[in-house]
């Protein structure tokens, strides 16, 4: 954050003008009006609504009842889906961020090796990124279905007595949205953002640590990695932050299912909201989530400064 | 970003007046290196194949009888490609209006999209104004806030003012700042654009507007077209609001209608997995096709230009 905030600008000086000053400003929120309008109303706005919402009982025919903090108390004591839900969000988002982000940097160290046909594969790599959620997941529902999927087909052909039952079976639903997850994001932007990291490397480092005689994995470890961190640091961030909200991946294969298996923290507000229309008890989850992942977001970046290398600075 | 440079790794044993001092040293590297580029090729064949054959096995299902696919060994190929696969999607369900309401929704928020972001990221890279730093720091905050938080209320009112099943709640964001990563994007990649441009233009005479419309935004065409490219795919990938803001089947988006169709009694009861596939494989044609005519915006630096910071 040091750094943008530097970027950012310095404040107007002073010696200009004040009607210099004046027309700064004039045009500044004149260009801004459109967002600013955007980030009250579609934002701050109901953040505020919802907050308030999440102190009352309020199922949208009568007016908001309030009744304190009753909600969080609530999902606290007498929600049995509450803790489950919280325990699969973060189960799959601690599995999927992490392979995902190895999967990512392994293909684009692979890509950026100077090997021939490397364009052909990059996009390779990239389309499964390029299909729609939804028809993804269909597709995987399909590879991975327990009678006529062909991964089972194949698995039974290797001898592979009782095959998974994959998105059926309680104990593999999780690793199946995974598998997909993988599947159709660790060759997308998450790739090529790597790619762009990794040749913003200065091949003098290289040459350097081939000279101290390091081989290509030690070159693998002692350079590119920390070169790295950075990239590695910024897409953990975002990662992160949208695995915890995976909603529709899990909704169009299972439902949450089978029983409540893939019951994410989303589905539950979402349950709560559109399905029971208990808007203030969905508010109350909904904000509970909202500061676990900017509480989640601030200790990475507290954490970042023990990690993540600057080069050249 | 070009990788083109595939034959610049090879040549380490190009011949040099002076000597490698240690032979057999130098051989070993080579050969090591040589075995390490093997590997490799491996590896990108094996991920090569991981990633493409799900596509290839869409296409191929789509083409065969549901009769084929649920026969217990599998037909790699389509004994004969059933074409009707796909007209028969098109008659089971109205998923041509499906595809007509996504690419209206697309055709109101891109613009929507371009315009405002665009605005937005004007103010942030080129005014100093009081306050500009706090607004910038909030901007990049909402990116870490979930939707869910928002979406409550925002439902409530939209569900207040009876907009509910109209394409207002879904396209009304982008024409209020859009994203606040592209947003971002958009001020990266002004601020690479020299200032002296805008101030050789004042004075000529021209205003902030006019330094925007005439000056930046043809400077900018790349940036734009890949906010356009990437509000494209947000939009045609999109399920949550929709699901949430349309329940009548004929105001359905794509994405929202084949989940519709996973579970839709038909007349008939026969599986529909060839149909569910023929159905993803339609969805995934657009985006292909835009890919096929516009991949340097997909994977080049252009998308990255504002990452860099």
């Amino acid at each position: 954050m040091a750094t943008l905030a530097k970027e950012i600008g310095a404040p107007p000086a002073k010696r200009k003008g004040s009607r210099l000053r004046r027309r700064e400003n004039l045009y500044g929120y004149l260009f801004l009006t459109p967002w600013l309008l955007g980030f009250f109303g579609l934002f701050i706005g109901p953040g505020l609504v919802s907050l308030y919402l999440s102190l009352t009982k309020y199922d949208v025919l009568a007016p908001p009842q309030f009744i304190g903090a009753a909600n969080y108390v609530k999902m606290f004591t007498d929600d049995e889906l509450f803790w489950p839900s919280l325990w699969r969000t973060f189960y799959f988002a601690g599995l999927s961020v992490p392979l995902g982000i190895f999967g990512s940097m392994f293909l684009a160290i692979l890509l950026n090796m100077k090997l021939k046909g490397v364009g052909f594969y990059r996009t390779l790599f990239f389309m499964p990124s390029l299909v729609p959620l939804v028809a993804s997941v269909v597709l995987w529902k399909w590879l991975l279905n327990t009678d006529f999927g062909i991964v089972n087909q194949f698995l039974g052909d290797m001898g592979v007595e009782n095959p998974p039952g994959w998105f059926s079976d309680r104990r593999w639903a999780i690793p199946s949205l995974i598998s997909l997850r993988l599947w159709a994001g660790i060759g997308g932007t998450q790739m090529i953002i790597f790619l762009a990291g990794l040749q913003g490397i200065p091949d003098s480092l290289y040459d350097a640590a081939a000279i101290d005689g390091a081989n290509a994995w030690q070159r693998v470890r002692h350079v590119t990695i920390p070169l790295l961190t950075p990239t590695i640091f910024f897409n953990t961030v975002l990662g992160i932050i949208g695995a915890l909200q995976t909603f529709a991946a899990a909704f169009v294969a299972t439902e949450g299912g089978p029983g409540f298996a893939t019951w994410f923290f989303s589905l539950h507000i979402w349950k709560h909201a559109f399905d029971y229309w208990n808007m203030g008890y969905a508010s109350a989850l909904a904000w509970f989530f909202a500061i676990i992942v900017i509480a989640l977001t601030i200790v990475q970046m507290q954490l970042s400064k023990r990690w993540v290398f600057y080069y050249g600075e | 970003m070009t990788t083109s440079s595939a034959t610049s790794g090879e040549s380490s044993g190009a011949p040099t007046l002076i000597r490698p001092i240690d032979h057999s040293y130098s051989r070993a590297r080579r050969r090591q290196q040589r075995i390490s580029k093997g590997i490799a090729y491996v590896l990108l064949a094996i991920t090569g194949l991981f990633f493409a054959f799900p596509l290839y096995w869409t296409a191929s299902s789509s083409l065969q009888t549901w009769q084929e696919l649920r026969s217990f060994t599998p037909h790699l190929v389509p004994e004969v490609p059933q074409w009707g696969n796909y007209a028969q999607v098109f008659e089971t369900v109205p998923f041509a209006r499906w595809l007509l309401n996504s690419f209206l929704i697309i055709a109101i928020t891109i613009p929507g999209t371009v315009i405002t972001s665009t605005m937005t990221a004007y103010s942030f890279a080129r005014f100093n104004f009081v306050g500009k730093n706090v607004w910038f720091i909030l901007m990049l905050g909402t990116m870490m806030i979930p939707s869910t938080v928002t979406l409550i209320p925002q439902y409530l009112l939209f569900f207040k003012l009876k907009l509910i099943n109209t394409y207002v709640p879904l396209t009304i964001g982008s024409w209020l700042g859009g994203s606040a990563f592209m947003i971002f994007l958009l001020r990266q990649f002004l601020m690479s654009i020299p200032r002296d441009l805008d101030e050789a233009a004042t004075l000529d005479g021209a205003g902030p507007f006019r330094i925007l419309w005439q000056v930046l935004v043809p400077l900018m065409k790349p940036a734009l077209t890949t906010v356009a490219i990437l509000q494209f795919l947000t939009e045609w990938n999109d399920f949550f609001a929709p699901f949430i803001y349309l329940n009548r089947m004929e105001l359905f988006t794509a994405a929202v209608g084949m989940r519709f169709f996973q579970f839709l009694p038909l007349e008939s009861a026969d599986p529909r997995d060839h149909l569910l596939m023929a159905s993803a494989a339609i969805m995934t044609l657009p985006v292909l096709l835009l890919f096929a005519v516009a991949q340097r915006y997909f994977i080049s630096g252009v998308v990255l230009s504002g990452l860099k910071a």
